[in-house]
């Protein structure tokens, strides 16, 4: 009796044991997400959470945009004033490495893709680390993904390491090959991605010119046919309706904490510029009657007072659910060919190639009548002056940048005009930000490697002048 | 796995068979109530030094006697000697023996369900009663330990309707869960905090669905050494819980209780009634969105409140024209709002046992009023318990506990959600506003900027709760020989979940308005196969062994949908939605087989060993690696048995324990292989990206190992009880999350690491200093002190911290700190600890981030003070903690608003404000001393100076306007740090028992009125303005408070018969 029992228990405990790794294997396989992506699937929500980190409030419309004086605050004026938190900038850098760089790396490792979107990304993942270094300085690339504290790099690394990834990927598109799907931007227009490609070269090529004019010169040489040709190259992310609409629809769909600057109303207003019913709104109380400007850096009680009916809005352009992200206009192809020209590292006119610019802007922003846009050019304000180069394509590089705030800070850190201001209530002691700060977590994360680039760079601060930037 | 096959064999060739029927004396020894089994007493023929028998753990012993009539002599530990004269064998003997008082007879539930006798076991393990459960009517029974057992810390969060955190014995995972594992009658249960995502209101912890009065005992196994047969879980302990049954009382019971309890706000934050709504001493309504003078404003910075005449929000309109009306402050606005809550609590049970079957039908409703109004709960138990003697060796039984919880609406949470908190409105706030404006007209608000009426909010904006749970087993035991018995449980756990999140159409902030349901389905299963082997092997060794086999199944399913705008106001149903529905789903499963074996030898009663082992295969380790092995031995001396002559009438009784154990722990599901999820098509293009964190396939079990030493005593004639305990519990291979640089291309990596070490001791004593015929006076003190490190992260030791949490201050885990470090932005200060100041005369902030303190407690305490005479008892409970730091949202936003008292200093000259002016008005530049203005200045009396030292040393002496100093440092988290240090009257009972005489004559068995109250007094806290007790929720990033709902008092009566 007993030695039945024995045995049964005993067999039943065997049994059961031996099935159990088949079944535990099985039932740890995740349900909930996939292992093995697409890339087409991987490439469209690159694009997307680059168009919202690029366009969102961390890194844009509640910094950037602040800073290069585009649009100012009209309530909680923090970070208008340079009162920032220590974990401001972190979304750049965290959605930046982990999202996209991540994203774009697995899209060119999978083996379900092809050369093209190997290229293709690689083209984007430059530009996310152009972005990176344009706005923190030092930051890890060459070890970005493949160590768990990686070392930072110096600008110079990574803008000549970016412009030769650049060179081989726009040389590894294949137009006549296997097309690319997912893509938000161009919709797998190849062609119009070497253009990209090779824009992004020559806006390396301007930022190496101060301190390596050489390698800058060959650059520009190499690209400079290749660059974008019309208004319907422009790099940009087209919204959707809400929730997946444009941030700053968003913003101003359930907060109300911005206006346009005053240095950018007054600006457009001394030039006459047809933009600025485009960039901006009449006040909200009909009985002002022109647009007004708020200026930056107010206490909130000033910033306040001013009133928010009475003080012009962004246009509405800008705020509607499907306006876009716009990364890289034609505009800005053209004003670095005209910089470019005039700093003679290419043949040609500067001054046709910065009026060109202008017009281009002009058409982006649907003012394509010609009498206009000859009327514009040929103020005294806007004309071209050859013994300043910087201040002229500066200031209307600054205009035509108007929501790109990222960009516009890097070339006005890069071209010094428009001479802005830091305003009144600031707390830099009348210094204006010349970089974001790296994350608060960096100091805990990446301790070693922080140190010793905070040593090169110089303290971890706004103030701070990067490599790029030489005055 | 081999080791195990030979335990099993070597089991089954010891047993022999029992000795000759017909000289075999059986019987039993009770307790002198009749019921109690007494395990382990020594029952011989009187006068002979022959053989003699223990009682195993159902009281029974068998006898073999030479002939009879024979005398035979029972002894128990601590009770009294009988001697019973016995004439014939046949009868089932029945010898009851009376307590000579004292606490080393008590029988412990310990793991599985085995009963055991106190004294055999190697660790420290204390217990509650029923009525110390029940007397205080906690609604979250978590809460009804506080204070009582040392090493346990309870914390709750978010007001009279949240959810509790219980610890023991400090945090032995840095990133898992930390908890203990409940068991219910030997069916483990869930006690998940389930919160979703999009809502940050707290739900309750799944314990507090269990009602109190169906619960028998709660044993608390602490640590390791006394609950590794339990598996990985029981590395934090254990909360064994016996439910009552029908068992004992032969014939009908009936159990009737009622109570009622009021609650009302222990503490508000203390708030100035000097200056309204507004900023720079401005302040006029026109739409409170700005389009007055700072109507927009949510801060109050604005006039004085003196009764000039401004127009308010609830001015009168005419023709058009808002008219002026005197402002005032109305002090009490914030707790006008708060209505007085209220819980009534009814229930029935029915018990009814004969010798063949015992069974326990109960009932009870409980309905829960929160001081927010429009919040409440209800909640009905059914409980149902049975067992039935089929034959002589085998028995079945089988438990239900149905419970049905419905909250239509749950009080709201933390700052972020502008629709949803409570607190947030009152702390972002207009000093003048009145409260019973708002209430009026809830379409109307002092602010439309951001916020609805609160009003509007707690009506309107609800998250309400629906759960069903069912908690049940099935059970049989069979006897397959006298010793040994085969048993079978089958347990599960199962729920439904379903939340509903409204906001209203025209909600400020959220004008369309939005609707989303959570739905949560959970289930348990855990199935249990037991051997169990219990003999006297001869006179002097016992032992009691099992083998058993547990097979463990868990799922829990999520399904979110969201419509983010309404369509049409008031229809909350996800087709009327304005935009394309959000949504997601998870589901998570794991199983775990695990196989077990105990044993515990005991030598003459008075030593005993207890060696378990168990291996666990999971299903959430990596293939072929997936299996794990772990063992504990503990060892149980009772001293003055083993020695008699030590006896004195200063020492009853001395027993020394100590032991040492290892538990192993597995992983959460699916967390061997990175992952890309899904998010919404964009213009018809799916869209995959890369999970932030990185996983591992690597993955290792993580062991914890502790040691545990400790003694108890009884002294002066068992007057005063003493029972000591020191541990040290080491974790090791931690499966952590470890947070890395996002330039690692995750911003955490899952990675084995860590070491975490937990040394500590707890003290128990227990004493009644008075007894006497009609008057007695115990007490209980419980101390425990623990010591929380951080040893190492990584091997390497390059990573120097673990988040634990992150919100404006982060809750870490560094090496060479206790877990739990507050870590964040400090004043910049010089050599000398002077804080820095810039050239505008406002603090500096230290670039480098620094530790601010530790959330985990140095020591905690409590004492219990009785006092019982006649029929009238007496209780209180006192408990404390110290050492722990809490960081404060609520008092750096309401000092940053200006609605707290502590912005008053500096604010006008009465409060030592200092007088200056702007140089031509100017406010951008900076301020003058002075009391009239060189060119007619305005002159203002709100200067305050920072305390500090410009950089080049000299003291600060640069005037800066209130306003400007309250919100300067409002980023710079060293301000906003406290200690949460408290002691706290935790509970008062008044208890009035009806004399039995009395009763009896009424045909109660028994009858009790009681008076109680709870959380009473704060006799002492550091930090001002709320409750150092508050959290966000259950989870390990403790330590950081902020927009907290005010901790209740409760008052009540309980009412209870017997029949």
């Amino acid at each position: 009796m007993k030695k039945k029992l024995y045995t049964i228990v005993l067999g039943l405990a065997i049994i059961t044991l031996s099935a159990c790794n088949n079944e535990l294997t099985d039932i740890n396989k995740n349900p909930n997400a996939t292992e093995a992506p697409l890339p087409a699937y991987l490439l469209t929500a690159s694009e997307k959470h680059a168009a919202d980190l690029y366009w969102g409030s961390s890194n844009n419309y509640n910094t950037s945009l602040l800073f290069v004086q585009h649009w100012a605050s009209i309530q909680y004026t923090e970070t208008d004033c340079y009162n920032v938190t220590n974990s401001a900038f972190t979304s750049l850098w965290t959605e930046g490495y982990a999202t996209l760089i991540t994203n774009l790396n697995a899209i060119i490792a999978s083996d379900q893709g092809n050369d093209n979107y190997k290229a293709v990304a690689q083209i984007f993942r430059s530009w996310v680390f152009l972005e990176l270094t344009n706005a923190f300085g030092d930051v890890p690339y060459t070890e970005a993904g493949k160590s768990v504290l990686p070392k930072y790099d110096t600008q110079e690394t990574i803008y000549n390491g970016l412009n030769e990834e650049l060179k081989s990927a726009v040389a590894a598109i294949n137009t006549s090959g296997d097309g690319i799907s997912g893509d938000v931007i161009y919709n797998g227009n190849l062609t119009k991605w070497k253009r990209f490609g090779n824009s992004l070269r020559l806006r390396i090529a301007l930022l190496l010119a101060d301190r390596d004019e050489s390698t800058a010169k060959s650059i520009a040489g190499e690209v400079k046919d290749g660059v974008f040709t019309s208004n319907s190259e422009i790099a940009q992310f087209i919204y959707s309706d809400s929730p997946q609409q444009n941030p700053f629809a968003t913003s101003f769909d359930t907060r109300d904490d911005y206006r346009v600057s005053k240095v950018m109303v007054d600006k457009l207003k001394s030039l006459s510029d047809p933009r600025l019913p485009v960039f901006a709104q009449l006040p909200s109380d009909t009985s002002v009657g022109d647009y007004v400007g708020v200026p930056n850096g107010l206490t909130t009680t000033d910033a306040n007072s001013l009133g928010f009916a009475k003080t012009s809005r962004p246009g509405t352009y800008f705020l509607a659910a499907h306006s876009p992200a716009v990364f890289f206009t034609y505009a800005e192809a053209l004003f670095d060919l005209a910089e470019a020209t005039a700093r003679g590292f290419i043949a040609g006119n500067a001054e046709t190639y910065y009026k060109q610019a202008i017009q281009a802007s002009l058409n982006q922003f649907g003012i394509t009548s010609a009498s206009v846009i000859n009327n514009y050019l040929s103020q005294s304000g806007v004309n071209y002056d050859a013994s300043n180069y910087r201040k002229s394509i500066g200031t209307q590089k600054w205009i035509a940048f108007y929501g790109q705030g990222l960009d516009a800070f890097t070339e006005w850190r890069r071209l010094d005009y428009p001479e802005l201001k830091a305003g009144p209530a600031n707390v830099l002691e009348d210094k204006m930000p010349l970089r974001f700060f790296y994350p608060s977590k960096e100091q805990s994360l990446n301790g070693n490697n922080y140190t010793e680039a905070v040593k090169r760079q110089g303290p971890d601060l706004l103030i701070t002048r990067l490599w790029f930037d030489i005055k | 796995m081999k080791r195990l096959l030979l335990l099993f064999t070597w089991l089954f060739c010891g047993i022999t068979l029992g000795v000759n029927a017909q000289n075999l004396l059986r019987g039993k020894v009770l307790d002198s109530d009749g019921q109690t089994p007494l395990i382990g007493a020594v029952v011989g023929v009187e006068g002979e030094s022959g053989s003699h028998a223990i009682t195993n753990e159902n009281g029974e012993f068998s006898l073999k006697v030479n002939k009879v009539p024979v005398k035979l002599k029972a002894n128990y530990i601590g009770y009294f000697p009988a001697i019973v004269t016995i004439n014939e064998l046949r009868k089932e003997l029945t010898i009851v023996l009376n307590e000579n008082a004292t606490q080393l007879n008590e029988v412990v539930v310990t793991a599985l369900g085995i009963s055991r006798a106190k004294k055999s076991l190697g660790y420290s393990a204390q217990d509650i009663s029923n009525e110390n459960l029940t007397k205080a009517k906690e609604s979250n029974i978590v809460n009804s330990l506080e204070g009582k057992i040392a090493g346990v810390r309870i914390t709750n969060s978010q007001g009279d309707m949240g959810s509790s955190r219980i610890i023991i014995r400090g945090e032995t995972s840095i990133a898992g869960e930390n908890q203990p594992l409940f068991i219910i009658d030997g069916i483990a249960i869930d006690n998940s905090q389930l919160n979703a995502g999009g809502n940050s209101r707290d739900f309750k912890n799944a314990i507090a669905d269990l009602n109190p009065e169906d619960i028998e005992s709660m044993n608390i196994l602490k640590g390791p050494n006394a609950a590794a047969l339990y598996g990985s879980r029981a590395a934090h302990g254990v909360v064994v819980i016996k439910t009552k049954s029908g068992k004992g009382k032969k014939g009908l019971g009936i159990d009737v209780h009622s109570s009622t309890q009021i609650a009302t706000i222990l503490e508000l934050p203390k708030y100035q009634n000097v200056f309204g709504q507004g900023a720079d001493g401005q302040f006029s309504y026109v739409d409170g969105k700005g389009g007055g003078v700072n109507d927009g404003v949510d801060e109050s910075w604005g006039p004085r409140l003196d009764g000039r005449l401004i127009p308010q929000f609830d001015s009168p309109v005419v023709n058009g024209v808002r008219q002026a009306t005197p402002w005032v402050a109305h002090p009490n606005n914030v707790r006008d709002f708060f209505e007085l809550g209220y819980t009534l609590n009814n229930g029935i049970s029915i018990t009814n046992s004969d010798d063949k079957f015992d069974f326990r039908l109960g009932y009870n409703h409980e309905k829960q009023n929160s001081i927010v109004p429009g919040s409440e709960s209800r909640k009905s138990n059914i409980t149902f318990n049975a067992n039935y003697k089929v034959t002589s060796r085998l028995s079945v039984g089988a438990t239900a506990n149905y419970i049905d919880t419905y909250a239509p609406s749950l009080p709201g949470g933390p700052f972020g959600q502008r629709a949803a908190g409570v607190m947030l409105q009152f702390t972002w706030f207009g000093r003048q506003v009145d409260m019973n404006s708002l209430k009026q007209d809830y379409s109307r608000n002092w602010n439309n900027s951001y916020y609805s009426n609160p009003y509007w909010r707690a009506y309107y904006n609800t998250t309400s709760q629906q759960r069903n749970r069912i908690i049940g087993d099935v059970h049989f035991s069979y006897e397959l020989l006298k010793e040994l018995t085969f048993s079978f449980r089958s347990g599960t756990d199962y729920y439904n979940d379903r939340r509903k999140y409204k906001i209203k159409y025209g909600t400020n902030g959220t004008p369309y308005g939005s609707y989303a349901e959570d739905a949560y389905t959970l289930n348990e299963n855990n199935t249990e196969y037991l051997l169990h082997y219990n003999k006297n092997l001869n006179d002097d060794f016992s032992l009691d062994a099992l083998v058993g086999y547990n097979i463990r199944n868990k799922s829990l399913e999520n399904n979110y949908q969201k419509a983010p705008r309404l369509a049409v106001a008031d229809l909350y149903t996800l087709a009327n939605s304005r935009d394309a529905l959000t949504s997601s789903n998870t589901l998570s499963r794991l199983r775990n087989y695990g196989l077990y074996a105990s044993a515990q030898f005991g030598y003459k009663n008075f030593v005993y060993l207890n060696i378990t082992g168990r291996n666990d295969w999971s299903s959430t380790l990596p293939a072929g690696k997936n299996s794990y092995f772990y063992p504990s031995a503990n060892l149980s001396l009772l001293v003055t048995e083993w020695l008699p002559s030590l006896k004195s009438s200063a020492l009853s009784y001395l027993k020394l324990r100590g032991g040492w154990s290892q538990v192993g722990n597995d992983a959460d599901p699916y967390q061997l292989y990175s992952t890309y999820t899904s998010e919404s098509a964009f213009n018809g293009n799916p869209q995959l990206t890369s999970s932030q964190s990185g996983k591992n396939s690597n993955l290792k079990p993580e062991i914890t190992s502790s040691t545990e030493l400790g003694f108890e005593a009884g002294l002066f004639n068992n007057r005063l009880h003493l029972d000591f305990a020191y541990y040290n519990t080491v974790s090791k291979n931690q499966i952590l999350n470890l947070e890395t640089t996002a330039a690692s291309g995750y911003t955490s990596q899952l990675l084995n690491a860590g070491k975490i070490t937990n040394k500590g001791v707890e003290i128990q004593l227990g004493a009644t200093p008075i007894k006497k015929k009609d008057f007695s006076w115990d007490t209980n003190i419980n101390y425990a002190s623990n010591r929380n490190k951080v040893v190492k992260l990584d091997d390497a030791g390059r990573i120097k911290s673990y988040t634990i949490y992150s919100s404006t201050v982060q809750v870490l885990a560094s090496v060479g700190q206790a877990y739990g470090t507050l870590f964040g932005t400090a004043f910049l200060r010089d050599d000398a600890g002077n804080i820095i100041v810039d050239a505008k005369g406002l603090p500096k902030a230290d670039p480098t981030q620094r530790a601010l303190g530790k959330f985990t407690p140095d020591w905690t305490g409590g004492i219990t003070n009785t006092l019982n005479y006649k029929n009238v008892s007496l209780s209180f409970l006192i408990d404390a903690s110290f050492g722990g730091s809490i960081y404060s949202g609520s008092n750096m936003w309401g000092q940053y608003a200006g609605v707290l008292a502590s912005t008053l200093p500096g604010r006008a000259a009465e409060f030592g404000g200092l007088s200056y002016y702007y140089p031509g008005n100017d406010n951008s530049e900076s301020a003058i001393a002075g009391k009239v203005g060189p060119s007619g200045e305005a002159i203002s009396d709100n200067g305050i100076i920072f305390k500090g030292v410009t950089a080049n040393g000299t003291p600060n002496n640069q005037i800066i306007s209130a306003d400007k100093y309250y919100k300067s440092f409002y980023s710079i988290n060293e301000a906003y740090v406290y200690s949460s240090e408290f002691v706290k009257l935790r509970e008062l009972s008044l208890t009035y028992r009806l004399p039995k005489g009395f009763a009896s004559k009424i045909k109660l068995v028994d009858a009790s009125v009681s008076l109680v109250g709870r959380n009473l007094w704060t006799i002492h806290k550091k930090v001002p303005n709320i409750d150092p007790e508050a959290s966000f929720g259950t989870g390990n990033g403790q330590g950081v408070e902020s927009l907290s709902l005010p901790t209740v008092r409760t008052f009540g009566i309980n009412i209870s018969a017997k029949f």
